[in-house]
């Protein structure tokens, strides 16, 4: 008998593993869903004057593919019509449309999420030498370089940097020598065309980014910047200080490979603003908008597809088997009567309506009425089925009168009395007569403590956001729960008030 | 300190309510069997097929249309007790011991009106007192007068009663539960009875438990409640020992009243027996129950055998070789 009940507990737990391991390495599901992620709101504003003509407006959009996410957009065009444009490496938001004549207001907005991991592991060719790069200019740069070529290209891409920061030093005479000629060269040109010009003489892939700086602001203009690739990742370099901008804080290019970051055409702009800010946004929001899109079977059959207002049920209805667990705890372990398995369970339901103060106050105060009157009624002489009616009356009218209360004083604690279960409360209060007339008044009490404490108990529990969220997100779990319960089926010991119960025998005689 | 509660109750072989459910209610008791012991009257019926005494069968009220014929059908019978045919812990029955003009006069001498009676009887009909809160019959039996031999301890005219808890065809341990007047003359131990150990080999009383406390005398009559020697004790243990034959069931409480005239009768029986007996017996059931998985194959064959050989391994006080230490 134990062994079967051991491996199929162990089949559980095991079942629950795999699916949670799977869904956290394959596809990506956060450990701990409540936790909470920065990540960039990118509020774009775009105030669009026609000229009469049909306007065209590309707007480079946030890119995936450079270790931020995009867990969300949106998009409010105006009167104008929009599609997404791929080019190249860039995504461009297009809007075109005949407009009015009055200046009209674009807004783009998105959820940028930094996730480094996700970085693209294809190693881009070396490109050209910019246009504005003469054969000259060439060579000076090659000769330059040359010194940096034997070096790995992450302390290649420093070596550039420093140089365009002038700290650069060593490597001889003639090198000094190139230095200065090409300096001297580089005026002439743009200091991003000399960054990627150097770059490209130290055989290291380079493309000119537009885009924003990581700060909390309302940015009017672009950032622009050079990102060099060193072999698994992109490296972002300012092309005017030769600062190399560190991993820890991603920036967010919008457009790469020389294409602006916004274009008109028919229409003046008449005014941009780029606004982030930083938010926290927990996990299990950002999981909630990447499964929307996922195509993966266990994606595709998530609670998470379930439409919003459906959701709310099972966040709550999957912790209701850990409050059965603790029903069985209590009374298994620790031997704490309660009035049946349910009736704990479902007040602590209604508790989440009412509050559990409110609730303890409401059921208590309901089950002293509805014993007084179930005393008197003893007197009657009714048959069993109309007394539970008369009481059952009783309940309702209770909740009536408080309702109105609660209305009069504008509590909504007691407008929600309603949703506590009243078949359970009339049942309770039968039960609560009967105990009091069997065992005394005594284990009454307990009884009803009891199952209010249980009630509680499994309130905080169910209410618990973060396992309501690890709940939801693997519903697997609950597997594991069954296995507990199981488990404590097998329990054969003692419960804990056994052993007040027969501590006579446990003394030595 | 939990540690050392446990380890002491497992050295005195006490049985908890999770083990007695899982080994040995769910394990050697068939679901089948329950309607037995449950429903009196198919326990007196069946007894009487295998010779058990139980009190006489005066009427049984099925419905609430005939309860207002039994009046008639009770004929001239100045007492009996009703009862629940499926009620549980005692509750629900009522003992008549006499008639006036006024109604029912209970054993408490309370008098009860024909109007309070009909009502109680349909009380009875509801389900209130039975086991699953389900429809039930009420049943009319003779009351029985009960040997004087618990006298000093026993109040109001209660009729004290003795459990035997039999475990695979073994009388394994024993007490008498004395009403109290907390109890309001009722034998059960939950409303305030007293419940004192048997010895299972000598029939002599033991110590007693009241409210799970420890006790030497009846709270009320002052008597001291141990060495009281129970008559017909051999009787007694062997048809309780006939009981695992007759109903099937591996672990069950018989409950028996000691009538004056006929000696024990079989009043009910229980396939879910409380725990408080190892508390008035002071040792512990699982003790007792693991000795028995061990007895000889041989011995399992006849109440006889069973019997003797219970009464040797679990008694304490005579018929056991001097020196011998008592157990649990």
């Amino acid at each position: 008998m134990r062994r079967p009940v051991f491996l199929l507990v162990a089949a559980l737990f095991c079942a629950t593993a795999v699916l949670i391991l799977y869904r956290t390495f394959r596809l990506d599901y956060p450990l701990l869903p409540a936790a909470r992620e920065q990540t960039w709101q990118l509020i774009v504003n775009v105030y669009l004057t026609p000229k009469g003509e049909e306007s065209v407006l590309a707007l480079a959009l946030p890119l995936e593919h450079t270790g931020n996410a995009v867990v969300e957009e949106r998009i409010f065009s105006g009167p104008y019509g929009f599609a997404i444009r791929t080019e190249g490496a860039n995504r461009l938001g297009v809007w075109t449309g005949t407009g009015i004549g009055e200046s009209e207001e674009i807004t783009y907005r998105a959820t940028i999420h930094a996730r480094p991991r996700r970085a693209p592991t294809q190693s881009p060719l070396l490109g050209p030498y910019p246009p504005a790069v003469g054969e000259g200019e060439r060579r000076l740069a090659e000769e330059t370089a040359a010194p940096w070529l034997g070096l790995a290209p992450g302390p290649r891409l420093r070596a550039v940097a420093a140089f365009l920061a002038d700290e650069s030093e060593g490597g001889g005479p003639s090198a000094a020598a190139a230095r200065g000629r090409w300096r001297v060269a580089q005026a002439k040109l743009s200091r991003m065309d000399a960054a990627l010009a150097l770059l490209r003489a130290a055989d290291l892939p380079a493309r000119p980014v537009e885009g924003l700086l990581p700060t909390a602001d309302v940015h009017t203009r672009t950032a622009r910047w050079v990102e060099a690739w060193t072999g698994r990742r992109w490296t972002g370099l300012n092309p005017e200080t030769g600062e190399v901008y560190p991993e820890t804080t991603p920036l967010l290019p919008l457009a790469v490979g020389g294409l602006p970051a916004v274009a008109a055409r028919g229409a003046e702009i008449a005014d941009i603003r780029w606004g982030l800010s930083r938010q926290a946004v927990s996990q299990w929001r950002l999981l909630y908008e990447r499964i929307a899109r996922s195509g993966h079977f266990l994606d595709r059959w998530s609670l998470l597809q379930l439409p919003p207002e459906f959701q709310g049920t099972f966040r709550v209805l999957l912790l209701v088997p850990i409050g059965a667990l603790i029903i069985s705890l209590m009374r298994n372990v620790v031997g704490l009567p309660t009035f049946g398995i349910f009736m704990p369970m479902l007040i602590a339901l209604a508790f989440r309506n009412t509050g559990w103060l409110y609730g303890i106050a409401i059921f208590c105060g309901v089950l002293a009425v509805g014993f007084a009157v179930r005393t008197f009624l003893d007197r009657l002489h009714l048959l069993l089925i109309p007394r539970l009616a008369v009481i059952l009356t009783l309940v309702v009218a209770c909740f009536t009168v408080l309702a109105l209360v609660g209305s009069k004083w504008g509590m909504r604690e007691f407008m929600a009395v309603g949703l506590i279960p009243f078949v359970i409360l009339t049942m309770t209060i039968e039960r609560f007569f009967i105990l009091v007339e069997e065992s005394g008044s005594r284990e009454a009490l307990i009884t009803a403590a009891g199952s209010i404490a249980v009630a509680v108990g499994t309130y905080g529990i169910i209410g618990w956001e973060t396992l309501q969220l690890t709940f939801f997100i693997y519903p697997e779990l609950i597997l594991s729960v069954a296995g507990l319960q199981i488990l404590l089926g097998r329990y054969r010991g003692y419960r804990l008030s056994e052993l007040f119960r027969f501590r006579s025998l446990g003394e030595t005689p | 300190m939990i540690g050392r509660g446990v380890r002491r109750l497992r050295e005195a072989g006490v049985l908890g309510m999770n083990r007695r459910n899982a080994e040995y209610i769910m394990g050697h008791n068939p679901r089948s069997a329950y309607p037995i012991v449950d429903d009196k009257v198919l326990t007196k019926r069946l007894a009487r097929r295998f010779g058990i005494p139980t009190p006489a069968l005066y009427a049984v009220v099925e419905n609430h249309g005939s309860i207002a014929g039994l009046a008639g059908l009770l004929g001239g019978l100045r007492e009996f007790v009703v009862k629940p045919a499926r009620g549980a812990g005692g509750s629900g029955i009522v003992l008549i011991r006499d008639r006036t003009e006024q109604g029912f006069v209970t054993q408490s001498g309370r008098v009860l009106t024909p109007d309070d009676f009909a009502y109680h009887l349909a009380t009875l009909l509801s389900g209130v007192h039975s086991l699953g809160g389900t429809e039930d019959r009420a049943i009319v039996e003779a009351l029985v007068h009960p040997d004087p031999v618990f006298a000093g301890v026993t109040v109001r005219e209660g009729v004290p009663d003795i459990r035997i808890i039999v475990y695979r065809g073994f009388p394994v341990m024993a007490m008498v539960r004395l009403p109290t007047e907390a109890s309001d003359g009722k034998a059960n131990l939950h409303r305030g009875a007293i419940g004192a150990g048997i010895d299972i080999g000598a029939g002599v009383t033991l110590s007693a438990v009241h409210r799970s406390r420890i006790v030497a005398q009846h709270p009320d009559t002052g008597n001291p409640v141990a060495g009281i020697r129970v008559p017909s004790w051999e009787e007694m243990l062997l048809l309780a020992a006939r009981a695992t034959e007759m109903t099937g069931l591996g672990y069950l409480g018989a409950d028996f009243v000691l009538d004056r005239e006929a000696g024990p009768v079989l009043l009910e029986l229980n396939a879910r027996p409380g725990l408080a007996i190892q508390i008035a017996n002071r040792a512990g059931l699982r003790g007792r129950l693991e000795e028995t998985d061990r007895a000889p194959a041989a011995l399992f064959a006849t109440a006889a055998s069973r019997v003797a050989w219970a009464r040797q391994r679990f008694g304490r006080v005579a018929e056991q070789p001097a020196g011998s230490s008592p157990r649990g």
